[in-house]
C-alpha cells in the first residue's frame, strides 16, 4: 500500500516534469465519470498523457476499462468530467480532433460484404484522406494482406480480419491510438503483426492507450501502467519501475482488494 | 426550489385542482343553463375542450423540455419532459373518451375525423411511442435521448398533420369561443368553460409537479444507494 | 466537390454496393410489392368498388409497409461487427452520415415504389392518366419523406430491445400527411384529373419531405451517440 502511494506520487511528479519540459500534451482527462442508470462504470478518473506515452490499463471484467477508452476516443459522453485531445475539449461535434484518434476494438468495424480494400477506401474517404490508393496499399502490405485486397471480409479468417481492423484503425495516422483487448482471439500470425505495429507506434512516439487483462502483452511495450478496479485507477506506475513478477502479485492483490489501495 | 418544495407545492395545487373540479361538476350540473339544440349532453363541453387544451399544453411542454434536454443535458429537463408527457397522455385520454360520447349525440356518430380530435389521437400515439422507446433501452440515458427525439420530431410535424387532416375533412362545428366579433357563447356557458380550463390547467400543474418531484426523489434514492455501495 | 458531399457520397456508395452484393432488402421488398398486389386484388370485390377508387390508397399503403420492411433493416448491416462505431468515430458529420443513408434508402424505396405502381396498374387494370410525370413526382416526394423518418426512427428502434416492432408506432402517426396528400394526389391523377388540381398536394409533400429530412439530419447525432 505504501509502495502504491509512493508510485503515484512519483508518477505525478514525472508527468508534471515531462509536461513542464514542453512535452506535447495529447490527452487530458479530468474527473471522468460514466453512469449507466444505477451502475457506475467509471468513477472519477484523471489522466494526462503526453506524446510517446504508452499506457496499459489492466483490470478485471466490468472494471469500466472499455467505457474509459470510449470516452477518451469521443465515442461515449461522460456523465461528468472532461476530456481534451491535443488541447481541444471533446464537444461531441464532428471536429477535426477525430482525425487524431484511432481505435481498435475486439470488434473490427468492418463491413463483411465489402472487400478488404473497399473497407479501407470507405474509411479513408470518410476521413477525407488524400493519396488514398498508396495509403491503402501500404497499410494492406504492412499487415500482410496485400494478396487478399479483393477478398470479401467474411471470407477472411478471424486473424486476417483483426489485421485488417488494425490497418483500418491506423489508416489516418492517428496521434492517439486506443486499443481495446486487441490480443483477444488472435492467431499467432496476427498477434505478431500487432506486436510489430505497436513497436513501430512506440518508436514513432505515438500515444497509445491499451486495455487488456493479458499481463505479458500489456507490460511488453508499456511506458506507464494502471490497474482499474470498479471504475477507478486503483494503482498507477511507471513501467520502468516495475518488475514483471512482482507486478503480477501486486495486480492480484489490488484486484482482490476490490476498492483498491487508494485508501 | 427543492424537490420537497416542489412536492409540497404540487400537493397544494393538485388539491386545489381537485376541489375546483368538484366545483366545475357542480356548476355544470346545477348552475349553467341547458343548451337549446343539443340538450343536457352538451354539458360534456365543460370537460372535453379543457381536457384537450390541457393535453396540448402538456405535450407542448414535453416537446419543449425534450429539446432543451438534448441541448443542455440537464437531467431535470428530462424529468420535466417525462412528467408533462404523462400528463398529456392522461388528459388526452379524457379528451378522446369524452369526444366520441359527445359526438354520438351531437353529430350522430362516435368518430369523425375532426381535426382536433384526430390531432389528439395522433399525439396520443406519438407519445405512446415516446414511452415505448424510453422503456426498452439497456442504457437509460439512451432511452431519454430516443424519447426526446420522438417528441421533437412529433412537434415539428404536427403542423403538417393538422393541415392535412383539415384538408382531408372537416365536419366539426367551427370554433365557437373566439370569433372576430367576440365570444358568441352565452355568458354563463363561457364563464364555466373558462373556469374549467383554469381548473384543468391547475390540476395538470399539480400532477406535473408531483410527478416531477417523484422523479427527483427516485434520483436521490439512486444516488444514496450508490453511495452506500461505495 | 466539397469534403461534406464526398462524405455523403461515400456512405451512399457503400450502402448501395452492399445492397448490390447481398440483394437482401431489394429482393424481399420487390417480392412484398408483387405479393401485396396479388392479395389486394383478391381482397377487393370489383362488383362493389371500382378498382381506380381504391387503388391509390392501396398503392401508398403498400409503399408504407414495404418501406418499413426494408428501411427498418437499414442499421442491421451497420450493427454487424459494430461497423457503425467506426463510421461514428470518423470526422464525417453525423448529418452527412444520415443524409448518405437516407439517400441510399431513397434509391431503394423509390425503385420499389415504381414497382408497386406498375404492379397495381397491371393487376387492377389502371391507366396512368394524363400526367405520368406528376404521379412519379408524388411517389418520389412521398418516398423521400418516408425515408427521412424511416432512417431516423430505424436508428432509434435498432437501439431498443423491441427492435422493428416499435417502428410502426413511431412512424405511422407522422406519416398521416404523407398518406393524405400522396394518396389524394395519386388518386386524382390516376383518374385523369389535371396536375393543377394536385399542385397543392405536391407542394405539401415536398415541404413535408424537407422538414422530415432536416429534422432527421439534425437529430440523428442524438440517436447514435453513446
Amino acid at each position: 500500500m505504501i509502495v502504491a502511494a509512493e508510485q503515484e506520487r512519483a508518477l505525478a511528479a514525472s508527468v508534471h516534469e515531462s509536461v513542464g519540459t514542453g512535452a506535447e500534451l495529447v490527452v487530458e482527462a479530468k474527473g471522468l465519470v460514466r453512469e449507466y442508470g444505477a451502475v457506475i462504470a467509471v468513477d472519477g478518473i484523471d489522466l494526462t498523457l503526453v506524446r510517446g506515452d504508452f499506457l496499459t490499463v489492466f483490470g478485471p471484467n466490468g472494471a469500466g476499462k472499455s467505457s474509459l477508452l470510449k470516452m477518451l476516443g469521443g465515442m461515449m459522453r461522460a456523465t461528468s468530467g472532461t476530456v481534451s485531445i491535443g488541447g481541444v475539449p471533446l464537444d461531441f461535434s464532428d471536429g477535426e480532433w477525430r482525425r487524431r484518434v484511432g481505435m481498435l476494438s475486439h470488434q473490427g468495424f468492418l463491413y463483411q460484404q465489402l472487400t478488404a480494400e473497399e473497407n479501407l477506401r470507405f474509411y479513408g474517404k470518410l476521413f477525407g484522406l488524400d493519396d488514398l490508393d498508396r495509403r491503402v496499399r501500404a497499410r494492406l502490405e504492412r499487415v500482410g494482406l496485400a494478396d487478399r485486397a479483393h477478398f470479401a471480409v467474411r471470407k477472411l479468417s478471424h486473424g486476417m480480419r483483426q489485421r485488417l481492423a488494425l490497418a483500418r484503425a491506423l489508416l489516418h495516422d492517428p496521434e492517439l491510438v486506443l486499443l481495446d483487448e486487441p490480443y483477444t482471439g488472435l492467431d499467432p500470425a496476427a498477434a505478431s503483426v500487432l506486436r510489430g505495429v505497436l513497436q513501430e507506434l512506440r518508436a514513432d512516439r505515438r500515444t497509445v492507450v491499451m486495455v487488456t487483462h493479458n499481463l505479458a502483452e500489456g507490460l511488453a511495450l508499456a511506458t506507464r501502467v494502471a490497474i482499474q478496479v470498479r471504475g477507478r485507477f486503483a494503482w498507477q506506475g511507471v513501467r520502468a519501475d516495475i518488475d514483471e513478477l512482482r507486478f503480477e502479485r501486486l495486480y492480484h492483490q489490488v484486484v482482490d482488494d476490490g476498492a483498491g489501495v487508494r485508501a | 426550489m427543492s424537490i420537497t418544495g416542489i412536492r409540497r407545492a404540487g400537493t397544494v395545487l393538485a388539491a386545489l385542482g381537485l376541489l375546483g373540479l368538484g366545483y366545475v361538476y357542480w356548476l355544470s350540473f346545477f348552475w349553467v343553463s341547458t343548451e337549446a339544440s343539443q340538450g343536457i349532453v352538451q354539458r360534456i363541453f365543460y370537460v372535453h375542450p379543457p381536457a384537450a387544451w390541457t393535453s396540448f399544453l402538456a405535450f407542448g411542454i414535453a416537446a419543449l423540455t425534450s429539446a432543451m434536454y438534448l441541448w443542455l443535458r440537464d437531467e431535470r429537463l428530462d424529468w420535466a419532459a417525462q412528467s408533462a408527457a404523462e400528463g398529456g397522455m392522461v388528459f388526452g385520454t379524457i379528451m378522446l373518451t369524452t369526444g366520441p360520447l359527445w359526438g354520438k349525440i351531437a353529430w350522430g356518430t362516435y368518430w369523425t375525423w375532426e381535426p382536433r380530435l384526430t390531432l389528439t389521437l395522433l399525439l396520443w400515439f406519438i407519445f405512446l411511442g415516446y414511452f415505448m422507446v424510453r422503456r426498452s433501452t439497456e442504457n437509460p440515458d439512451q432511452g431519454k435521448r430516443f424519447s426526446a427525439v420522438v417528441a421533437i420530431v412529433g412537434s415539428l410535424l404536427i403542423p403538417f398533420i393538422h393541415l392535412s387532416v383539415v384538408w382531408f375533412r372537416s365536419l366539426h362545428p367551427e370554433p365557437v369561443v373566439i370569433t372576430p366579433e367576440g365570444p358568441s357563447l352565452p355568458g354563463d356557458m363561457l364563464t364555466l368553460l373558462l373556469t374549467s380550463v383554469g381548473v384543468f390547467t391547475l390540476l395538470f400543474a399539480g400532477f406535473f409537479m408531483l410527478r416531477y418531484a417523484l422523479e427527483g426523489l427516485r434520483h436521490e434514492l439512486q444516488q444514496r444507494a450508490r453511495r452506500a455501495i461505495a | 466537390m466539397s469534403l461534406y458531399l464526398r462524405q455523403v457520397g461515400v456512405v451512399v456508395w457503400k450502402d448501395l454496393l452492399l445492397e448490390l452484393r447481398t440483394r437482401e432488402r431489394i429482393a424481399a421488398m420487390a417480392a412484398f410489392a408483387v405479393l401485396s398486389g396479388v392479395l389486394f386484388s383478391f381482397a377487393t370485390d370489383r362488383s362493389v368498388v371500382r378498382a381506380q377508387d381504391i387503388a391509390a390508397g392501396l398503392i401508398w399503403m403498400t409503399i408504407v409497409f414495404d418501406g418499413l420492411l426494408g428501411i427498418g433493416r437499414t442499421f442491421h448491416i451497420e450493427a454487424e461487427d459494430a461497423a457503425m462505431q467506426g463510421v461514428l468515430m470518423s470526422p464525417a458529420p453525423k448529418d452527412a452520415i444520415f443524409l448518405g443513408k437516407a439517400i441510399s434508402n431513397f434509391a431503394l424505396l423509390y425503385a420499389v415504389a415504381l414497382l408497386v405502381l406498375g404492379v397495381f396498374m397491371l393487376f387492377f387494370g389502371l391507366e396512368i392518366g394524363s400526367s405520368p410525370g406528376a404521379v412519379l413526382l408524388a411517389l418520389g416526394l412521398g418516398s423521400l419523406g418516408f425515408v427521412a423518418l424511416g432512417t431516423l426512427f430505424a436508428a432509434v428502434s435498432s437501439g431498443t430491445r423491441m427492435g422493428e416492432t416499435v417502428l410502426p408506432i413511431l412512424v405511422f402517426p407522422l406519416l398521416v400527411p404523407m398518406v393524405i396528400y400522396g394518396a389524394g394526389a395519386t388518386g386524382r391523377l390516376l383518374a385523369g384529373r389535371p396536375v393543377a388540381e394536385v399542385a397543392g398536394n405536391l407542394k405539401m409533400l415536398a415541404a413535408f419531405a424537407l422538414v422530415a429530412l432536416a429534422a432527421g439530419a439534425g437529430l440523428f447525432r442524438f440517436v447514435v451517440e453513446d
